[in-house]
């Protein structure tokens, strides 16, 4: 006799990296089918956007990816300079290349501590949380804060990186690939996470396509579409770096892109110490009582690389101070409507390895 | 060859077609045979006196990038036979901004609560009126003007 039994999966769960809701259907322990739930962080940080000048939504764009903030707010930033055709000078792009890629080791070491524990793993959660706190200790020097950041500018940087800061920078990237080798080799010489992982939460290349579905995950399909490499922003093309692709499409694929990525992010933030260039670090054009009366008119939009895909604010501006329309592509939002091909067919107990891969964040998918 | 209204460009260099909206699906179907084969986003955007749903298209064989408009007045064809992904954007686009997706598979609301009145990113939105939600006896969500009623 057949029984499909109904469970609901969050959304106050410790495995669901926030508040997502998934409506399981259950035939004994196979699921049949997997219905995320969305919104209950919704804050319309678009409507939010459109009530105040172009630089007050910057604060909105940090409390999405709260995890990769930068990241966030560099969507929003490029895409408004684009609209206003604001220059920017050298420098301040070059720091800008170096925050956004500590940030992106950052959010991936949130990633995989996280990971870790959904796993049963709780030993990298720490050194994670470690070699995390030493790239929030950089932040907090050169940025003022530890989380939130608010740093970036329309024509710059609010701020100047600080010798100290410069130091610190040295110090992380010099120790920090010794020590993920370390934790690493605790995920890969465990027989127990690649029997839980490998051949787990597959998603083909066609499916990712289909769904919009960028980042890690359609690398870990075997696509290599990475837009620093394919359509360079800031100083991508004058660094060298891999782009790392797996064919599996599984999780423990998507965990090795991650890591290799966070590899190519030192590398890419060692380049970025070598040829940081003197100058301003923001547009004197631009600055701060000049910022408020700043008109966009026209429509822009600037896809980045976040670390977890494809970020981009599609910008409206009807010639007044006032964004007209603000538009979050927020790559979560896409990579986590996917999450029901992937369940489909595979055990209950594979439900939280599928969900941490894709390493959705809430402020980001809810907005 | 689908005729299309007009073509411009976005700040970043991005072409933009506007194809009425009978023309939509064909259209799309072409565009997707060209090569683009991922669907971005799906956007709607109110200019008061009538709407526009952007489609923003990418090809991830060469990196091109296509920016799709349709003026509309409330409803437009869903593109979720053509890309899948579609269907959690234009399920956004409905809730937030009140365009209805002919042929959705459904079409309901997606980050506010089932029952919300109203669309947020219409300009006429009325900003100051709170609404409560509570959890009701059948499990539905209840929305409320009432502060009483809900959280």
């Amino acid at each position: 006799m057949e029984k499909v039994v109904e469970v609901n999966f969050g959304p106050q769960h410790p495995s669901t990296h926030g508040v997502l809701r998934i409506k399981v259907k259950l035939d004994g322990e196979i699921i049949v089918d997997a219905q995320p739930v969305i919104g209950y962080l919704h804050r319309n940080a678009e409507k939010l956007s459109e009530m105040g000048l172009y630089p007050k939504a910057l604060i909105y764009m940090d409390r999405l990816d709260y995890v990769a903030a930068l990241n966030m707010e560099l969507g929003y930033i490029l895409s408004v300079e684009k609209l206003m055709d604001v220059e920017t000078p050298e420098r301040a792009q070059w720091i800008r290349m170096m925050m956004v890629e500590l940030n992106r080791i950052a959010s991936h070491l949130v990633w995989l501590g996280t990971h870790g524990l959904d796993m049963g793993m709780l030993t990298p959660f720490f050194y994670c949380w470690r070699e995390r706190e030493r790239v929030l200790r950089i932040f907090d020097e050169i940025t003022g804060s530890r989380l939130l950041y608010n740093y970036f500018a329309i024509g710059g940087v609010y701020s100047d990186v600080t010798p100290k800061g410069l130091e610190m920078i040295k110090e992380f990237v010099n120790t920090f690939p010794d020590r993920l080798e370390e934790i690493q080799s605790i995920f890969q010489k465990s027989y127990i996470y690649a029997k839980r992982t490998k051949g787990v939460g597959k998603l083909s290349l066609e499916d990712a396509i289909g769904y919009g579905v960028t980042g890690p995950l359609l690398r870990a399909s075997g696509l290599k579409w990475d837009l620093r490499k394919n359509q360079p922003y800031l100083f991508y093309d004058k660094v060298n770096f891999e782009v790392p692709v797996y064919s599996n499409g599984d999780v423990y694929s998507r965990f090795l892109v991650r890591i290799e990525e966070m590899r190519q992010s030192v590398r890419i933030v060692k380049q970025v110490l070598e040829k940081l260039p003197d100058g301003e670090f923001y547009n004197k054009k631009y600055a701060k009582p000049m910022l408020v009366r700043m008109k966009g008119n026209g429509e822009s939009y600037v896809p980045t690389e976040s670390p977890k895909g494809e970020f981009g604010v599609y910008v409206i501006g009807d010639g007044s101070t006032i964004p007209y329309r603000v538009r979050i592509r927020s790559p979560s939002f896409a990579n986590l409507q996917a999450v029901s091909i992937m369940l489909k067919g595979y055990k209950i107990a594979d439900l939280t390895a599928t969900v941490s891969s894709i390493d959705p964040v809430f402020g980001e998918v809810d907005r | 060859m689908i005729p299309i209204e007009s073509e411009s460009k976005t700040k970043d260099g991005t072409p933009v077609i506007y194809v009425a909206k009978e023309n939509l699906i064909p259209f799309m179907k072409e565009k997707k045979d060209e090569g683009f084969d991922m669907l971005l986003m799906v956007t709607g955007v109110d200019y008061v006196d009538h709407l526009e749903v952007v489609y923003h298209l990418l090809s991830t064989k060469d990196g091109k990038r296509l920016v799709v408009k349709t003026k509309t007045n409330e409803e437009v064809d869903s593109v979720t036979s053509i890309w899948p992904g579609a269907n959690w954007h234009e399920r956004e686009t409905y809730d937030l901004v009140g365009v209805k997706f002919k042929n959705h598979p459904n079409l309901k609301r997606i980050l506010l609560p089932e029952g919300w009145v109203g669309h947020p990113l219409r300009k006429n939105y009325p900003m100051d009126k709170k609404q409560y939600v509570n959890l009701g006896e059948d499990g539905e969500d209840k929305v409320s003007y009432d502060p009483k009623e809900g959280y």
